[in-house]
């Protein structure tokens, strides 16, 4: 295993994910989860939570409310909360069900947006002179972007610090990195990482009013895509050092060995043309894990089906590791922002351990100018264990990735 | 591993230079209270806001020249941070200099105006120009792209402790040899919006004075700027000890979960000063009473009535306040404050240097965080 030879080499600590929890437009949890993505359905449907009337895009990946019911306690506290944060729960609920001892020591989450809409909420309250000032304390208590992080831990009963990063769509992808290093130095022995966003009226007619929206499907990486689909969720990863948690007989469902991450500093909404940014995240997530471009089995793209995203992408995926199979898994679900990176994380351990890798949604004809292996609609057969990349760039320039190595199921 | 202080930078409602604003502190001034008034002016408060002569530096970016406020705070007082360390940052440089920085509020202005007109007007009206700036890392973005860095760049947010807890993280990301250095920014910018918020959580008061450490407590006023700090691994100021911080879930809560920091930090030997976070509201009593515990006989200050309540900047401000006092063994008076008998209030030390400084930070929404600074 690529992994295993790294170490041997490094000598450094390695850090296992020892139990997950995910709620995304696939569904709630491992099981459901699975099946939807083994069948590569489609999960983006109209937009229900607020008027789209005037947006050129009227489609986003949603969660169900009745998925959250089940798993967040119906109290007088948890009523109040937002929907970030009922998601936090519900994952957080799920990973505690795999590893019901884990008491992580620090908690390094991902979101962009936080409880936004109830900051919406509050600002159209105040427009109207007739509105009633009774719920403002609640959406005001309930709005900042850390609270729903330190709600999920509160709610299951878990003391930990918080670190919240709010590095735009990279968030996700980037605590799991920050996570995995913090393990790896040695400085921590068990740590909880993620990411989660729920979807916000203010942020999807951000994304419209930039034409970075689509108003037909999320096709990443096809020559006539056209923009994203926004998407919600949460993940969660508890990660662990791997010899603390083999020594213990722990469930270890993937390693993650390397982490990049970089800061293109071409322009704040668009990636420099050449790939740079993505391409030195690649690099140096393959050098953090002491790996040959060659050792990656699969990527799962940042894709997120907007023109320059995925040019910039794909040409330093094909520039740097050639036709290694390739796929975005927002063509299914949309993107989560600041929860994507947590989630395509579990996407792609999931499958991996299950012997397939995840299928690129509405692809019909390639971009001619970008030489790639798209895992086109369909799930393709694969063995783990399996290094595979997963790819996060964000508004700022911010760009992440990390290496994982999926353990077979 | 050692932590040091290396350069501080601020840009506060008193000033825009390190010994500017600690000479404005010492000699007892306070910031000057303006109007925030919506555009109808229904709605409006006082708060502490910068002088636009203090982000002069800031115009000649390109790169800010359709950023909100708080960019324009982060970059005065990064590069501020990064001149008083000595260094003027190349490309082999900033490839080993990381950047945090903590937000809490981030860019309202611009946030609001975005939303405000998706109401007014529907989805159609909105702005393309307005919305990246909306986005909580566009100020680091602004910063990383001014100073050239490539490498490391992580945004936090948080309540009021987040500026700690984006220390704790640079100690983390420290570890890695590759990198030589880190610039911790904590910035805010201050709206009626964020006012009137907090005026339905009961939090603020109509008009100065901020009073800290009252008996009943009246609210805080609220403020702008950035703070900024150099951590290298070497420098006079040594960041001895920073808790990774906690969350309380009710207010009642807040001094015992403050109290396990204090303890902590109370391993690293005897406390000459607390830098409180006090700020006129229900954390000034946890902080009082774990003062008053912990570090009995400290002398006990909080920036927080002469410069106002700047949340993420905030923290940030009590460190260069740490540090400030440690270097020139000397502390401004505290604005405001009533008698207190479990308080002392010593401005300069008795018989021996003040060595250790602590720093607490109590957010308003459940965090808490705190730190030990020694100087040699």
């Amino acid at each position: 295993m690529p992994a295993e030879q790294n170490h041997e080499n490094k000598k450094e600590t390695r850090v296992a994910v020892v139990a997950a929890g995910i709620v995304s437009p696939l569904g709630a949890g491992f099981e459901a989860t699975l099946e939807t993505l083994r069948r590569a359905r489609d999960c983006v449907s109209p937009v229900t939570r607020f008027s789209v009337e005037q947006c050129r895009c009227t489609s986003a990946g949603q969660v169900e409310d009745a998925w959250l019911a089940g798993a967040v306690p119906n109290d007088r506290r948890t009523r109040r909360l937002h929907r970030a944060s009922r998601m936090m729960i519900c994952a957080l609920a799920e990973l505690l069900e795999q590893a019901p001892d884990f008491r992580p020591e620090l908690t390094i989450v991902g979101t962009t947006s936080g409880g936004m809409s109830f900051g919406e909420q509050y600002y159209r309250a105040l427009q109207q002179p007739e509105a009633r000032a009774a719920k403002f304390p609640e959406w005001i208590a309930n709005y900042p972007p850390q609270k729903p992080a330190v709600d999920a831990l509160e709610t299951c009963r878990l003391a930990s610090p918080c670190q919240v990063i709010a590095n735009a769509c990279a968030s996700g992808t980037n605590a799991i990195g920050h996570a995995f290093e913090c393990i790896r130095s040695g400085r921590y022995e068990r740590i909880l990482t993620g990411g989660y966003d729920a979807l916000s009226e203010l942020v999807f007619v951000g994304f419209d009013s930039l034409q970075a929206a689509t108003p037909e499907k999320c096709r990443p990486f096809d020559s006539a895509r056209s923009g994203l689909v926004l998407g919600e969720g949460a993940a969660l990863l508890a990660l662990e050092n791997f010899a603390a948690a083999e020594a213990r007989g722990a469930q270890i469902l993937a390693e993650i060995t390397g982490y990049g991450i970089s800061t293109d500093n071409h322009h704040l909404t668009q990636p420099h043309p050449s790939g740079i940014g993505p391409r030195q995240a690649m690099e140096r997530a393959l050098q953090s894990a002491g790996l040959a471009p060659e050792a990656i089995g699969y990527v799962n793209a940042h894709g997120t089906a907007t023109p320059f995203n995925d040019a910039a992408e794909g040409r330093a995926i094909a520039e740097l590791l050639g036709r290694v199979p390739v796929s975005s898994t927002k063509g299914m679900m949309g993107h989560s922002l600041g929860a994507a990176g947590a989630i395509e994380a579990v996407l792609t351990m999931l499958a991996l351990r299950h012997g397939f890798l995840p299928a690129n949604l509405n692809f019909r004809v390639a971009d001619a100018g970008l030489d790639l292996d798209i895992v086109a609609n369909q799930v393709r057969p694969a063995a783990a264990p399996l290094a595979a990349l997963s790819n996060s760039f964000g508004f700022g320039g911010t760009n992440a990735s990390i290496v994982l190595a999926a353990l077979a199921a | 591993m050692s932590l040091h202080l290396a350069g501080l930078g601020w840009v506060t409602p008193l000033g825009a230079t390190i010994e500017e604003v600690w000479e404005k502190l010492l000699g007892g001034a306070e910031a000057e209270a303006s109007t925030l008034a919506d555009s109808l002016g229904e709605r409006s408060c006082q708060a502490y806001q910068v002088a636009p002569a203090s982000t002069a530096e800031a115009s000649r970016h390109p790169r800010l020249r359709r950023s909100s406020a708080i960019s324009r705070f982060a970059v005065v007082a990064g590069l501020q941070a990064l001149r008083d360390a000595g260094l003027e940052l190349d490309e082999a440089s900033a490839a080993r200099t990381a950047l945090i920085f903590a937000i809490s509020n981030g860019g309202v202005i611009y946030t609001k105006r975005f939303f405000h007109e998706i109401v007014k007007s529907g989805a159609a009206a909105a702005s393309p120009l307005l919305f990246p700036e909306t986005v909580f890392n566009a100020p680091a973005s602004h910063l990383a792209a001014i100073l050239g860095l490539t490498g490391a760049s992580y945004t936090l947010v948080g309540d009021g402790a987040v500026g700690i807890l984006a220390l704790k993280m640079a100690e983390d990301l420290m570890a890695n040899p590759e990198l030589d250095r880190c610039l911790v920014v904590g910035a805010e910018e201050a709206d009626w919006l964020l006012c009137d918020a907090y005026r339905h959580w009961r939090l603020i008061r109509a008009a100065p004075p901020l009073e800290p450490f009252a008996a009943r407590p009246r609210g805080m006023i609220l403020s702008e700027g950035a703070g900024a700090v150099v951590l290298a691994r070497e420098g006079a100021l040594t960041l001895e000890q920073i808790h990774p911080g906690g969350n309380f879930a009710r207010r009642s809560e807040l001094a015992r979960e403050l109290a396990v920091i204090a303890r902590d930090l109370q391993t690293g030997g005897a406390t000459d000063l607390v830098i409180a976070s006090a700020n006129g509201t229900f954390i000034d009593a946890a902080e009082s009473a774990v003062s008053a515990n912990h570090f009995a006989g400290a002398a006990v200050y909080t920036p927080k009535p002469a410069l106002g309540e700047s949340v993420a900047a905030g923290a940030l401000w009590q460190l260069i306040c740490a540090a400030q006092a440690l270097r020139r063994q000397e502390l401004p008076p505290l604005l405001h404050a009533a008698a207190n008998p479990g308080l002392t209030t010593a401005r300069i030390p008795g018989k021996n240097r003040w060595r250790r400084a602590v720093v607490m930070t109590c957010g308003l929404n459940q965090q808490v965080a705190g730190l030990a600074l020694r100087g040699d």
